[in-house]
């Protein structure tokens, strides 16, 4: 028991000389981050073949989904039309969202300075070229108060709508739509909707948050959206298509200036939703109005 | 639960330094008992008196009180905080703060959809708060082990002090106090006896021998273990008075040494905690890799630093599987209760998947291996060795029983004989009844009572007339008894007696051959030799029966018999037969032995009897196969000196306790290393280097994983030394149950084995189920990548991501724990814990840039359909994050010129991410089929042989419609009702993932050690 042999089999962990650069590259076996240059081209290899296999599965599968798209109307408009209509519920629920021109929720100026405002009414210039005769005068006159409809027409027209509808607020007479005179305009549009035929008699509100009511201006009168501007049918088919526009003119007086002022527009007369919990901006649209002196 | 921390490792190693420096000091304490024994003689004049209140009280001030004081362990909080600062726990934090910072941010711009964020960061940190409390909960458990020994200390003691005898408190007992004890109370402190009258005290508390040992004032023995004249704290005096000095009290008596070891020996981690460990590093360093290689891509990109921060916090969050510590611990905890119905109750829930990659049993063998009670095993009787049956149930052969010398030496071994069985059991079949009595004449009590029948109402038939029973004080190895004759007519009276075989054979002058009274022949007297030696060689206890009938004129009716006279015959008797007995092996055993050699274990045996008796139980049960010689038995063969023989040709060794303590550790290592088959006999309990303890760091110095069993206190310090410590369910004292992972509740040996199957079940099982939950990782951090570098909508959310990981995926990965074995695991070896991990570089690559791809695709593939037939070509939305994302922009046109609000873009990128949701959800349904097998076909497998995994994805199809189509999901969970088409988008890539996993297993199949095999087995 007490001899002590030496055996060959006892000494199985000699003495590594390794490093940690050595598992980066191992000069010994030539193996770089723990393979051979061999084994690195093999499965590198493996890998392009793998994943050109899936290249190649997803851009034929997303090849056969785009083939089955319709050019001019997307597949499912659970969104922008009705989520409703997914539950079964019967009745079809518009979901248009309502903007304001100029593109800012806090209008704030002096309108004594015009570099202030000078942003507004470029803007809403820039906004109104589309509306402007020459263009309007190539599209249709269209009956008042009815659909436009021409599903079954090759070639959609647009029913005109011209920048002098807009009176005080089409910056023809006043170019600084209101501003200068401290009582601005502001554009109400609804957001374009395929195939949204509002029923009813669809007109803008604007409520001023506060005791006592303000004056207001509409433009075109009681702030109407005709119908014959709907439907819509898509960009593709629809390319000059002009959105009606409600122009709503704050007549502020002396007294609202230095105040900060709360508006809120709504759509009404219609079965377009405009007071949804979550999203503010369907069918209404809040801002800010506040004119210094 | 897992220990995470790098710091804790450098710990337990500097712990483990100073613990080996303590068990040298052990030794030498142990030396100084004994000269304290010497001196103490001396003082023979305090034996009146005792010490002075005085002396006592400066004593006690120096030493402290009577009293185990638990180790200044790691304060509760600490150790609980460490619980929340792990690896992942860290980056989860981390993710939870940017989180809020985003919150606040957000909340005060007045963003909608802001609250997502605080929504995230609470589920963070419940995330890591539960899966903390967890793991305290399961160190909790696992780690109070000094409770058990207060069990054992005694509360009151008598002790004389000043001349006066006076009952006080234990705690209060000195070095050099006289204290008394009789039967029933506990010993106060480590005594060395100075008067002792019939004193019986039973150590099994500290050793687990429960066989009672005298105590006297004689210093016996240089082993302070062993001499008689020293009575251990927390031992229980069962009978007679006793007096002696206190010697050592408080920690340093013997049981406070193996408390303080115990509890000073680093619980070694488990292998599955150090693999987890090992991959949760990876993983964690990965996420911050590729969260910080993202942040710098978004900031050079031109990202605000707060947006490059929150993608890194999502990178984290989708990269880091939330669920998995919960999985792991689920999958052992469901192996821990089918074990616990197979009688192994798991205490700590990593010691499952131990016991799985054990590769060395140390067992004990009283009780573990045998049935822990002596049986007759064969008979010596017409110059014939007959083999009894020594099965538990009786179910074996029995030999011919038609002898007339049967019937004699039947007669003496149930007459004479003092045990009887307790009452009231007839119900129970012989073998269990509890008998009154030692142990081999309780062997021979249940052995005729089975061959002859009622030996209650047999020995009434023989009226005893006198008996000498054995004596160990006069050194009588024989007992004799005189009986009348069952025959009234008879007058005659039967002297039977039993005793050591030699001795008895002394007293003989005749031999009962088939019933023939024959003169003792040098004939017989070789046969009685020879049939001696081939009982002893068997490691059996061999006794020998002789009667004679006592002549009638000499001894008439009414003879007055005196057993201290002896005025009777005693010479001159006729020789029955020998019975010799044995523990026997328990049935089961063998074939379990076997089982582990097959699986590649070695069976190592420990045991404190002769060596002889467990070579024979090795041999028995197969721990010494048949052929295995020892070097004694080449010596022998080959008649050459021992030290000539070639150790490796020796497969079997029997090392002696004595042996093993002159033994350096390099010697023993060697030892370990040539002999395969290992019996380690006659090992004393001496606690601070108790054999088993010594053992166990030999064999994990030689790499191995060891598992050992133990009853006793003094295991206590192996049971927690080992990787798992198993203790007896019946036999085990506290100390070694609380010490140790695993319980056996039947003390059986062949328990374990079935934990060492499931225990590789579990490990198998588990790198399924990790497999399967990495997988979804990258379908999960893929969408971010592309957002972040494409700029297209957000495909996949935080929450959603969560979802996934807490709540529809986690079913499925912990079914895969009922899956069967793929094949016979117990024919391979045991796992080798540095090659074989559980999560290694070809399952991490599959499941990641293979399955996981396959699945990123899936839901890009999933995503695009679902943007497209809403309107938004791919190409629109490449590029489109900054306007998307712009909630001042309410009028964004698609592809078709419609106007989106931001709220309605918002609910479509809600929907998006249901829609990845369900991809993702779809292929892991086929990912979670082709888990089930890595090698095996799924149709080799079976496809529904699992029910559990079969309802799980039942469950996390309804669960993920739930998710989908409750009203109101939307806005807690961002989760849409999407249209049904979208469920069969991914399906192709569902079949793909299927189909190419069948290749891969066929591939690994037919060419084993190829290319292909090497890549892609995992």
């Amino acid at each position: 028991m007490s001899t002590k042999e030496e055996t060959p089999a006892a000494d199985g962990d000699k003495p590594q000389t390794s490093s940690w650069k050595d598992s980066i590259y191992n000069p010994r076996t030539g193996e770089f981050i723990g393979r051979t240059a061999k084994s690195w081209a093999l499965i590198l290899l493996f890998y392009l073949v793998f994943y050109g296999f899936l290249a190649g599965m997803f851009t034929l599968t997303m090849w056969v989904m785009l083939q089955t798209l319709d050019d001019n109307i997307p597949t499912y408009r659970d969104r922008v039309a009705s989520p409703a209509a997914f539950w079964g519920l019967a009745k079809k629920v518009w979901n248009a969202g309502l903007v304001i021109r100029p593109r800012s929720l806090d209008i704030v100026f002096n309108r004594t300075d015009p570099k202030q405002y000078g942003q507004y009414v470029q803007h809403l210039e820039n906004f109104l070229q589309q509306y402007n005769d020459t263009v309007q005068e190539k599209n249709e006159l269209c009956m008042v108060g009815e659909y436009y409809e021409q599903d079954d027409q090759e070639e959609k027209k647009v029913c005109q709508f011209k920048r002098n509808l807009l009176r005080q607020c089409s910056g023809l007479s006043d170019t600084t739509f209101g501003y200068a005179e401290g009582k601005p305009c502001v554009l109400v549009k609804m957001n374009r909707i395929i195939g949204l035929k509002p029923r009813g008699d669809p007109y803008i509100n604007c409520t001023a948050k506060r005791e006592s009511p303000l004056q207001m201006q509409y433009f075109p009168s009681e702030g109407r959206f005709d119908k014959m501007y709907f439907p819509y049918y898509g960009k593709n088919l629809h390319s000059t298509y002009v959105q009606p526009l409600v122009a709503v003119k704050l007549l502020l007086t002396k007294e609202d200036y230095n105040n900060e002022l709360t508006m809120e527009c709504k759509i009404e007369g219609s079965d377009l939703r405009n007071s949804d919990d979550r999203d503010k901006f369907l069918g209404r649209v809040t801002f800010r109005v506040k004119v210094v002196e | 639960m897992f220990e995470m921390n790098g710091e804790v490792d450098v710990k337990m190693k500097k712990k483990k330094k100073i613990k080996k420096k303590d068990r040298l000091e052990g030794m030498k304490k142990e030396m100084d008992i004994v000269s304290v024994i010497h001196k103490t003689r001396r003082r023979e004049s305090w034996r009146e008196y005792g010490l002075t209140s005085s002396k006592a009280a400066e004593v006690l001030e120096r030493d402290g009180p009577n009293e185990l004081l638990p180790p200044k362990g790691t304060p509760e909080y600490v150790k609980f905080a460490r619980q929340l600062a792990g690896g992942l726990q860290c980056l989860m934090w981390v993710a939870a703060v940017i989180c809020f910072i985003a919150f606040g941010i957000e909340f005060s711009r007045g963003t909608l959809g802001c609250f997502d964020d605080l929504y995230l960061a609470i589920t963070l940190i419940t995330v890591v708060v539960v899966t903390g409390c967890f793991g305290y909960y399961q160190e909790f458990k696992s780690t109070n082990i000094i409770a058990s020994f207060k069990n054992l200390v005694p509360q009151q003691a008598l002790v004389i002090r000043d001349g006066q005898k006076n009952q006080i408190n234990a705690m209060d007992l000195v070095v050099g106090d006289l204290v008394e004890i009789k039967g029933g109370d506990r010993v106060p402190a480590d005594i060395r006896i100075i008067f002792a009258q019939g004193c019986k005290v039973d150590n099994s508390s500290l050793t687990g021998e429960s066989e009672p040992q005298s105590k006297t004032p004689e210093c016996t023995h240089e082993n302070p273990l062993e001499t008689k004249n020293i009575a251990f704290f927390s031992t229980t005096c069962l009978e007679g008075v006793a007096t002696g000095t206190v010697i050592n009290t408080g920690d340093r008596t013997i049981i406070g040494r193996i408390a303080s070891l115990a509890s000073g020996v680093g619980n070694e981690k488990t292998p599955i905690a150090i693999e987890i460990e090992h991959f949760v590093d990876i993983i964690a360093g990965l996420a911050i890799f590729f969260g910080f290689t993202f942040f710098v891509v978004a900031m050079f990109i031109g990202y605000a630093f707060l947006e490059a921060m929150i993608f890194f916090m999502a990178i984290v969050v989708a990269y880091v599987p939330e669920g998995l510590l919960a999985t792991v611990t689920v999958c052992l905890s469901l192996t821990a209760k089918r074990l616990a119905r197979k009688n192994c109750v798991v205490k700590n829930l990593e010691a499952v998947e131990t016991l799985g990659s054990t590769s060395v049993i140390c067992s004990d063998k009283t009780g573990t291996l045998t049935q822990n009670r002596m049986t007759v095993a064969h008979l010596w009787f017409d110059n014939v060795i007959h083999a009894a049956d020594t099965t538990e149930d009786q179910s074996g052969q029995s030999f011919d029983q038609s002898s007339e010398t049967w019937r004699s030496l039947a007669r003496v071994a149930g007459l004479c004989n003092r045990a009887i069985f307790k009452p009231n059991q007839e119900s129970l079949p012989i073998p269990r009844r509890i008998v009154v009595g030692d142990a081999s004449e309780t062997a021979l009590l249940k052995f005729t009572e089975l061959a002859i029948g009622n030996m209650m109402e047999y020995r009434e038939r023989f009226k005893k007339v006198v008996e000498v029973p054995f004596n160990s004080t006069n050194k009588n190895t024989l007992m004799l008894s005189v009986h009348e004759l069952e025959d009234p007519m008879d007058l005659r009276y039967l002297l039977v007696m039993k005793g050591a075989p030699e001795r008895i054979l002394e007293r003989c002058s005749t031999i009962l051959i088939k019933g023939q009274e024959m003169p003792l022949e040098e004939q017989w007297r070789e046969a009685f030799q020879t049939a001696y030696m081939d009982l002893g060689s068997l490691g059996e206890r061999v006794l020998g029966f002789c009667h004679i009938y006592l002549n009638e004129n000499e001894f008439p009716r009414g003879y007055k018999f005196d057993s201290d006279e002896m005025n009777f015959t005693t010479s001159g008797l006729c020789f029955a037969g020998l019975i010799s007995m044995i523990d026997p092996p328990r049935a089961t055993v063998p074939d379990a032995v076997m089982k582990c050699r097959t699986a590649g274990i070695r069976v190592v045996m420990v045991t404190g009897d002769h060596p002889i008796t467990a070579r024979a139980i090795a041999a028995n049960v197969g721990i010494i196969t048949e052929g295995s010689e020892t070097v004694e038995d080449i010596a022998t063969r080959k008649r050459i000196p021992v030290e000539q023989v070639n150790r490796r040709d020796a497969r079997a060794c029997v090392i002696s306790g004595g042996q093993l303590k002159d033994m350096s550790s390099e010697e023993l290592d060697e030892a370990l290393r040539s002999h395969p088959e290992m019996v380690f006999a006659r090992t004393s309990p001496q606690p601070p280097s108790s054999p088993p303890l010594i053992i166990v760091e030999s064999c994990q110095r030689l790499g191995s994983i060891v598992a050992v069993t133990g009853d006793g206190v003094n295991d206590s310090p192996a049971l927690k030394k080992a990787d798992i410590g198993i203790a007896m369910g019946i036999a085990g004292s506290d100390a070694a149950k609380n010490a140790a992972d695993m319980i056996l509740l039947d003390d059986n040996f062949a328990s374990i084995v079935t934990g060492v199957e499931q225990g590789r079940l579990i490990f198998d099982n588990l790198k399924k189920s990790i497999a399967y939950t990495l997988t979804k990782n990258i379908p999960e951090l893929t969408p971010y990548l592309i957002y972040i570098t494409v700029s297209v909508p957000l495909p996949l959310g935080c929450i959603t991501i969560l979802m996934i990981e807490l709540a529809t995926d986690i079913f499925p990965s912990v079914s895969l724990a009922y899956e069967k074995a793929e094949s016979d695991i117990m024919h391979l070896k045991p796992r080798n814990p540095r090659k074989d991990r559980l999560v290694n570089e070809s399952l991490a690559a599959y499941s990641y840039f293979q399955i996981g791809a396959i699945q990123s695709f899936a839901g890009f593939t999933d995503y695009f359909t679902a943007m497209a037939q809403e309107g938004w070509y791919p190409l629109l939305c490449v590029g489109l994050r900054s306007h998307w994302e712009n909630v001042h922009l309410q009028d964004l046109q698609d592809s078709y010129g419609q106007e989106w609000t931001y709220a309605q873009r918002l609910y479509q990128q809600y929907t998006c991410y249901t829609v990845f949701f369900i991809s993702i959800e779809i292929c892991q349904i086929a990912d979670v089929l082709i888990r089930k097998t890595r090698r095996l076909s799924i149709f080799q497998q079976g496809f529904f042989r699992n029910k559990v995994l079969v309802s799980a994805i039942v469950f996390q199809l309804l669960l993920g419609n739930l998710l989908c189509y409750c009203p109101g999901m939307p806005n807690i969970f961002n989760f849409m009702p999407i249209r049904g088409q979208w469920w069969f988008v991914p399906i192709p890539y569902g079949i793909l993932i299927f189909v190419y996993d069948e290749i891969r297993k066929l591939g690994v199949r037919r060419h084993p050690g190829s290319w292909w095999d090497q890549e892609l087995y995992y």
